[in-house]
């Protein structure tokens, strides 16, 4: 059963702004990714996850319920990071946590303690005072406390250095070893590469591809930069019949992409050849995204 | 739909506002009614309305040493008229015995009613009245008032003849006597019982006071006629008034100072002073009194005479009747009679002004006093919903398992909840500070002190709904204060103004215009004018505040539940 379950949901604020005819699903257990450029529409899709925002066309069901009309059935799975930090006008973080778990009606705090530790925060500091990177720990801290089965995080590693986005990127895995469902958005690519299990890229409001990371592990064919030493060896190569994708003579180099098949084949001819060094150029997420916007651009060219 | 953990953090996040704005309003309070209260700001108000008493009561004064003095010298003269013609009134008793004794045989019996008897009275007096033979002595009189002075006279023999069962003792010199001052005193009566506010113990004790003055007039008549002073003179002429002029004058006088004494002499004892003290204070007034009433007969009777010479000058025959009514208006004026109209008048305003209620009622309650209460209820309003909703920080309250609704009606129950302790408070403030400045006996009473407190928290009750609804209705704390706020502070402001219009302030600084402003303003509801004037007005405007604040707070709770939020 899809735990969240977006169907045809548009909410169009005119001028080209806005989400159009959003289809997703999102199985238990599953770490969906939802990436996109500023302004894309990451944040309204998210909104109407969390019943704030009411659709003009279609709806999002959380467990089975309408996220609008039965917005606080749908609040009792789901914990939230909203994408914008602002705490309510409480003094410490200390106390904005027993004012949230008090919300949450929520008794034990082990478990805020342990994530407070993870993280390294600490509650006792002036909430107006605490830089961004705490602000988005404390938030972090206040939605995952409940323990609930379902995250939605708007962007949740803003502001957080880069060995603090590892932990946080250790605690979502956390999370997902217990089987939670976790719906994460964020413009930065490797992190979502680490974490999810499939990745949908919003662009104009519209979703452009939904991608599984396993195919993009496990892609048919493999790319390869190769240098020569010398050039004769460079010029000798260009002529096989491996395809080549880049070519740059000046360094005595070419890239080449061969199926995955043919590694060994091409193995072996390279021993041939006087190698400068080899190395495989991975597949990300990054490039497969740049492939499918090179390639919408080139079907609308063609439309025209 | 409550939410106990949201109304703490409400009141976490707003105490020290409200803790400020609730200490401050309430210091502001109990100085504006304590201090002042201390200083007497009445004082110039009750000195100006005591100038107003006292020239009243200059003015009766006057007038009474005027009508003592007239009746004095009219009692003079009609004795003197009356006195050698006394023969006659033998012959108009023994005609009215006559008659009674015809109808007694006419009715076949003894004794006749009282009823009966005012019959014959009337009858008789009616019928000499207009009998030629006896008109003829009296020249100059109406027959209606011939023929009642015929009936005091009739009335005044069956008295002393105990209804003419002993006619030996009819004395016609004593009938007259009793007929005449019993007729002045009823005529007195009659006249104090017709003016402004007079009570019958007032009127009866001018009749006595009338009937004195004639007794002694007529006695004072006998007196120098046995004495022989006035044989010769003719009654009337100015010989005769020179004699008497003088005497009434001293005998109004002292008339009017024994009068004043007694009077005064009883207040101050039952107003508990010592005898002695009592003594001094009602001599010294008795001493002044005097004197104004000399001033005003000597000032009548100089009216007079010039007016009657410059009439004679001018070959006229001089009005007596016109002038003396004219002489006594113009010996009786006071200090406000001789002031120009618009002054007098704005003098008396003044006097009447209710300082108290103006600066406790109408400057603090609607305009000081209102002032941090509604920067308050603005700010506040404002941070419970939209300022929420503005920052996002409204976006941890509704990721939790609680309802829009629950949200709305918590912040709405501490946004009333934390002015209705605020108004507790002053209202606490205000009634220990009514209470220290003398309760009850303070210019402004407990009832009037609590109808302000209510006045004012309704007022914020409605505003408060005004700026909760603005703030569920918008996004964006700009607008929520810009709308909310901004209309409240437009109502303040046009309350200021509209002040200088409204009826609380005195004529002479009144720019009537300015009322239009009160027109503006929602505070116009709280009509403290109405509560001290203890009209009824200001409740069905107390309903009205109510209502604006009910429908306001429904309306922001359910449009809070429909629309789209930025979280």
């Amino acid at each position: 059963m899809a735990v969240i379950k977006i169907n045809h949901l548009t909410k169009d604020y005119g001028e080209g702004r806005g989400i159009f005819d959003i289809d997703l699903s999102v199985e238990k257990g599953e770490v969906f990714g939802y990436v996109g450029t500023n302004g894309s529409g990451k944040t309204t899709t998210i909104r109407h996850i969390m019943g704030f925002l009411k659709a003009q066309l279609g709806n999002v069901e959380v467990m089975g319920f309408d996220s609008w009309k039965d917005s606080v059935e749908v609040k009792k799975f789901v914990s939230y990071i909203p994408g914008e930090i602002a705490f309510p006008d409480l003094r410490t973080g200390t106390e904005f946590l027993k004012a949230q778990a008090e919300l949450l009606g929520l008794k034990n705090m082990d478990y805020a303690n342990y994530l407070c530790e993870k993280l390294q925060l600490d509650t006792s500091a002036n909430l107006k005072r605490m830089s961004k990177g705490m602000k988005q720990k404390t938030a972090i801290v206040a939605a995952l406390m409940a323990n609930k089965d379902i995250l939605v995080l708007d962007e949740p590693t803003t502001g957080l250095d880069p060995l603090m986005r590892e932990t946080f990127l250790e605690i979502i895995l956390e999370e997902k070893e217990k089987g939670k469902t976790i719906f994460m958005s964020s413009h930065m690519f490797d992190e979502l590469e680490d974490t999810c299990d499939r990745v949908a890229m919003i662009q104009n409001g519209h979703i452009v591809d939904i991608v599984s990371m396993t195919d993009i592990y496990n892609t048919p064919t493999k790319t390869y930069k190769i240098e020569f030493t010398n050039s004769t060896d460079f010029k000798n190569f260009k002529h096989t019949r491996y395809k080549i994708i880049r070519v740059q003579p000046q360094y005595n180099q070419v890239t080449v992409n061969i199926p995955n098949a043919d590694i060994s084949k091409l193995m072996k001819s390279l021993t041939k050849y006087k190698l400068k060094y080899i190395a495989e150029i991975e597949y990300t997420l990054e490039n497969h995204f740049k492939d499918v916007l090179k390639k919408m651009k080139e079907e609308s060219k063609n439309v025209q | 739909m409550f939410s106990k953990a949201l109304f703490k953090q409400s009141m976490k996040a707003h105490w020290v506002k409200w803790v400020f704005v609730t200490v401050a309003t309430c210091v502001m309070l109990a100085i504006v009614i304590i201090v002042l209260g201390n200083l007497g700001i009445n004082d110039i108000r009750d000195s100006l309305k005591n100038i107003f008493v006292q020239a009243n009561q200059e003015s009766t004064v006057k007038e009474q040493a005027v009508d003592g003095y007239e009746l004095y010298n009219t009692t003079v003269d009609t004795y003197g008229t009356f006195s050698p013609m006394i023969s006659m009134l033998g012959i108009l008793t023994t005609g009215y015995q006559g008659a009674i004794d015809d109808y007694q045989a006419s009715l076949g019996t003894d004794s006749l009613t009282e009823e009966q008897r005012q019959s014959v009275r009337e009858s008789y007096a009616q019928e000499m009245a207009s009998n030629p033979l006896i008109s003829q002595f009296i020249e100059g009189m109406d027959a209606e008032t011939v023929k009642s002075f015929f009936v005091y006279i009739f009335v005044s023999y069956d008295t002393m003849t105990n209804n003419g069962t002993d006619t030996a003792s009819a004395d016609n010199d004593q009938i007259l006597i009793n007929a005449y001052t019993s007729m002045v005193g009823d005529m007195a009566y009659a006249q104090s019982i017709a003016e402004e506010g007079a009570t019958e113990e007032y009127a009866q004790s001018r009749a006595e006071g009338s009937k004195e003055i004639a007794n002694a007039a007529i006695t004072e008549y006998k007196a120098q006629a046995s004495a022989g002073t006035i044989t010769g003179i003719e009654v009337g002429s100015e010989q005769f008034l020179a004699i008497f002029n003088p005497l009434a004058n001293d005998y109004i006088n002292n008339y009017i100072q024994d009068e004043t004494y007694n009077t005064i002499y009883q207040e101050n004892i039952n107003n508990g002073m010592s005898e002695s003290d009592a003594e001094l204070n009602a001599n010294e007034y008795a001493v002044m009194t005097k004197v104004i009433a000399n001033t005003a007969i000597t000032t009548y009777q100089f009216w007079i005479d010039e007016k009657v010479s410059e009439a004679q000058e001018n070959g006229e025959e001089p009005d007596l009747t016109a002038i003396k009514a004219d002489a006594r208006l113009s010996a009786s004026e006071s200090i406000s009679d001789q002031m120009p109209e618009s002054v007098a008048l704005a003098l008396t305003e003044l006097g009447n002004m209710d300082i108290y209620g103006l600066i406790i009622g109408s400057i603090f309650y609607r305009i000081a006093g209102l002032l941090l209460p509604m920067v308050f209820v603005i700010m506040t309003a404002n941070s419970l919903l939209a300022g929420q909703v503005d920052s996002g920080s409204m976006a941890y309250v509704l990721s939790t398992p609680t309802k829009r609704r629950t949200v709305t009606i918590t912040q709405m129950v501490y946004l009333v909840v934390a002015l209705f302790a605020m108004y507790l408070l002053l209202t606490v403030t205000s009634v220990i500070s009514v209470f220290i400045v003398g309760g009850n006996n303070f210019a402004i009473n407990y009832a009037e002190i609590l109808l302000f407190n209510a006045g004012a928290f309704l007022t914020m009750f409605a505003i408060a709904g005004f700026c909760y609804m603005c703030s569920s209705l918008f996004n964006r704390t700009k607008y929520s204060l810009g709308i909310g706020g901004g209309l409240t502070i437009f109502s303040l402001v046009c309350t200021i103004l509209g002040l200088f219009g409204s009826s609380v302030v005195p004529s002479a600084m009144r720019i009537s215009a300015m009322d239009f402003f009160n027109y503006l303003s929602i505070i116009t509801l709280f009509d403290t004018v109405s509560i001290m004037n203890g009209t009824l007005d200001y409740l069905w405007k107390f309903a009205i505040l109510l209502g604006i604040g009910i429908v306001t707070f429904i309306i922001g709770v359910f449009r809070f539940e429909k629309k789209d939020l930025p979280l």
